[in-house]
């Protein structure tokens, strides 16, 4: 087990290099840079000038000695500096991560609270009216955007309500339930999406997996429905649903820049995008490698997770 | 009649003319109560300021409205009147001023007893600071990293400070637009002891707010300044700016009343509309912007090399067709000045009818279809080129129409969207044909838009466009001081412009402010850019 995590680690350390590599070099293939962008709000564009910001950012150096530069200050802990703000990128980056993971897990707990259960019911019940029911439950959040549902959710509160929740950050110590409601809305419009993939997954594998022989006999046995479906059915199939779940979770954590705009929410995914417009290299290249480090740690979870799952999974040393 | 009659019948007149020039109170507004002090201000912001409060580093108003509270200039636009001229200049940290030597020096008198923010008195050390390194005089003490209003301070010589509380610009030929100038949103006051490059982080102004915090990305807040230098005010204990990059949830946070107020030139006709079937006590104020719709063509690149093939443009383009298309009616027709009632230089109806463009749609399409012939190309021989614009839904609105329109005459345009990171480093360097382009002048006066946008040389002009007869006529109205004299030149050179086809305008774009009717004293002007000071500005709760 401690040799597969060393040996998953070590891959990921290998990712990260070649996806710092990747982020580094589509940055800078990207036409245009901050100082266009600075000068941008001004409204003309100085050459000399320019070449003066260029060398105060040190974005005239030779690309590969501002790589390099970047490499060196993140084994020495630094982010470096934004050149949109001129201060420390972790200064920038640090509050907006709780933001993200916080409306990630809570749009995930959403998703597996609707998705599993209906997944499950629908199998058992294939073919009722229930099942067509969810089914079109589920294929309704697939085919509506988050961030459609998210507009739809604010219009319809404040047509009817004259409400809509906060639209600047409140703390969960500032004032509890006040965050709860600034969370709980985007989480349910992010969450019923991806509950529609984890229902239709989970449903999938319940089908195949209640098809078996083993579910055959238990059913033969006089095993009552609970016990088939829950102890025997589920666990089974429940190894896709935690993948799709893991992948689900990851993606979130940089997906959600509409769903973050529409309700305002200071999220790493929102910000990101504001970065790459900007072109603020330090703030984007460390966001993105923000981000790869969480799918890959996600996906590293699932794996280990496999094993508590199914105890017929061994990690190969 | 009896004196006390005539009286009344003065005031009455007065008061007629005042609500006349200032705009009738808007629809929903109660009748002036006294002024009550405390409160917060939450207001909307649409994106987050660039550059901080480096007002000098910008040109948008996304950095004068969150930006200006802090901040005092030497003279400022009265904030209680919708249209912004000489007459509407009161004094802010100058007490008072005067032109002297037939307007070749411009003479302020300073406050006493003013404070930045941090404490420090306030002398004409910061305006003599300020003004030098505006117009990058050899022995300035500071730089500005990039400088877009240079040009605004080209005719000063020299900026003295003779003592602590007297301040001399010396202007190379009189110049009466200068106190105008300096009257704008982008002109405040920075503090000699504070390097420019710190208003990009933070703010030491001598205005009525002080900076609180600034949340990068969520929001901006100001807390009253205590010292403030005109007694009793502002009103205000504080002010919010939320930043709320979404438009449609912008519009629910005003309607749900978790902002007090729209951000300037944020509310189409079509949302004003909504808003006050949402909230029928909502106040909506048209006022203009200055900023105007218009068809960049590159003079050094063909067709638009040729005068005629930009004639025809600007005969091709039904201006009132696109205002109902694009702003649903909501926008202005005008030529390069705005025309009255939102601007005071713009040429009257009877002369726009004869400028090309202005006439009935399909006269002026023929007109242009002859011009294009008589270039070799028709509707089915056109002429290809690539039309530009930035890839913001508005730009690209426009665009396309114009796309349309060009079509009839023999021009087959086809669309390339820029991304903002690019567009001014393209429309610098002229590396497009044609482009549909946004521009905004700081105030409502010839000198700021023509020198900007259409002398030669000048970094913002986009089409490089240069003649010298035009030239020498925007010298002479600039040097003129008796303002019907140089109406009458602006509005010759307004006539000269679109005879060349410099710039073709298309409309002037109208703001619908939206307040609630709690927000008192909160006047929009007809310039988006100079009414953010705030200090007039209550809530009655």
């Amino acid at each position: 087990m401690k040799t597969y995590i060393a040996q998953r680690l070590g891959i990921a350390i290998l990712t990260l290099f070649g996806m710092s590599v990747v982020i580094f070099v589509l940055l800078r293939l990207a036409p245009g840079d901050i100082v266009d962008v600075l000068f941008s709000a001004a409204g003309y564009v100085n050459p000399s000038e320019k070449q003066a910001i260029l060398k105060e950012l040190g974005m005239d150096k030779p690309y590969w000695r501002q790589y390099v530069e970047w490499i060196t200050q993140i084994f020495h802990g630094d982010l470096g500096k934004s050149y949109r703000y001129d201060l420390p990128a972790w200064q920038i980056i640090r509050p907006l991560i709780p933001v993200t993971v916080e409306l990630a897990i809570l749009s995930t707990i959403v998703a597996v609270l609707l998705g599993v259960p209906t997944g499950i019911v629908s199998a058992v019940r294939q073919d009722s009216t229930l099942d067509y029911a969810m089914r079109v439950f589920s294929l309704a959040g697939l085919s509506m955007p988050s961030f459609w549902l998210g507009m739809v959710i604010i219009l319809t509160l404040v047509s009817w309500l004259g409400w809509i929740p906060p639209l600047t950050y409140v703390r969960p110590t500032e004032n509890f339930w006040l965050h709860s409601v600034q969370f709980l809305l985007p989480a349910l419009a992010v969450g019923y999406r991806s509950s529609a993939l984890i229902m239709r997954i989970t449903r999938s594998a319940m089908l195949e997996v209640l098809r078996e022989d083993y579910i055959r006999t238990a059913w033969a046995k006089g095993q009552n429905e609970r016990a088939v479906v829950w102890r025997h059915a589920l666990k089974n199939a429940i190894l896709p649903v935690v993948t799709v779940i893991g992948i689900e979770f990851a993606f979130l954590i940089g997906g959600l820049v509409v769903t973050e705009t529409v309700f305002n929410l200071p999220g790493v995914a929102r910000f990101l995008v504001e970065a790459i417009l900007w072109r603020d290299y330090p703030i984007v290249q460390n966001l993105v490698m923000f981000i790869a480090i969480v799918v890959i740690l996600s996906n590293l979870a699932v794996d280990l997770l496999y094993g508590v799952l199914d105890p017929r999974v061994r990690y190969a040393g | 009649m009896r004196p006390r009659t005539m009286v009344f019948l003065l005031a009455g007149v007065g008061l007629a003319g005042v609500l006349l020039l200032n705009g009738a109170p808007a629809i929903g507004q109660a009748p002036a109560k006294a002024p009550k002090s405390g409160g917060v201000l939450t207001l909307a912001q649409r994106e987050e300021t660039p550059q901080g409060f480096a007002i000098h580093e910008t040109s948008t108003v996304s950095t004068t409205w969150p930006a200006m509270p802090c901040f005092s200039n030497l003279v400022i636009f009265d904030p209680l009147k919708q249209q912004e001229a000489t007459d509407t200049v009161i004094g802010e940290l100058a007490e008072k001023w005067s032109w002297q030597d037939n307007y070749r020096n411009l003479v302020f008198f300073l406050r006493k007893g003013v404070k930045w923010h941090d404490g420090q008195p306030f002398t004409s050390k910061d305006v003599k600071f300020t003004f030098d390194m505006l117009r990058e005089a050899p022995d300035a003490a500071a730089k500005l990293r990039i400088n877009p209003r240079k040009d605004w301070y080209a005719n000063v010589q020299n900026v003295e400070a003779p003592d602590p509380h007297t301040v001399i610009f010396h202007l190379k030929r009189p110049q009466p637009s200068l106190l105008l100038m300096l009257a704008s949103g982008y002109t405040p006051v920075y503090a000699a002891h504070v390097p420019p490059a710190q208003y990009r982080t933070a703010c030491v102004g001598t205005g009525p707010y002080k900076l609180k915090e600034w949340r990068k990305g969520e929001f901006i807040e100001y807390v009253k300044n205590p010292d403030y230098f005109v007694k009793g005010r502002p009103y205000l204990d504080g002010i919010k700016y939320v930043i709320i990059k979404e438009r449609g949830t912008r519009v629910a946070a005003l309607q749900a009343g978790q902002v007090d107020a729209a951000f300037p030139g944020d509310t189409s006709k079509t949302t004003a509309e909504q808003l006050k079937k949402a909230v029928p006590q909502m106040v909506i104020t048209r006022a203009a912007e200055n900023v105007n719709e218009n068809v960049i063509m590159n003079t050094k690149k063909p067709p638009f090399d040729n005068v005629k093939a930009r004639l025809a443009v600007a005969h091709a383009i039904d201006r009132r067709a696109l205002n109902q298309a694009v702003h649903q009616g909501g926008a202005a027709i005008g030529v390069s000045m705005p025309s009255k009632p939102w601007g005071v230089w713009g040429i009257l109806d009877k002369d726009l009818a004869a400028l090309p463009g202005y006439g009935k749609p399909a006269d002026e399409k023929a007109a242009g279809k002859k011009l294009m012939a008589e270039l070799g190309f028709s509707p089915d021989k056109p002429a290809k080129v690539e039309i530009v614009t930035r890839a913001i839904a508005v730009y690209v609105d426009m665009a396309s129409f114009i796309i349309n329109e060009l079509k009839q005459i023999g021009i087959e345009a086809t669309l390339k969207q820029i991304e903002t990171a690019q567009w001014h480093a393209m429309a610098t360097r002229g590396e497009y044909q044609i482009g549909a382009n946004l521009t905004g002048i700081g105030i409502d006066d010839p000198d700021a838009n023509y020198y900007e946008n259409f002398a030669c040389n000048s970094p913002r002009n986009y089409t490089f466009y240069c003649n010298e007869q035009v030239t020498a006529m925007l010298d002479t109205q600039s040097g003129e001081i008796d303002p019907k004299k140089r109406l009458a030149l602006v509005v010759d050179i307004q006539k000269k412009l679109e005879m060349d086809a410099a710039r073709p305008t298309l409309t002037w774009r109208v703001d619908n402010f939206a307040q609630w009717p709690h927000v008192k004293n909160l006047v929009p002007h007809n310039n988006f850019y100079n009414y953010g000071r705030l200090q007039e500005v209550w809530v009655d709760k």
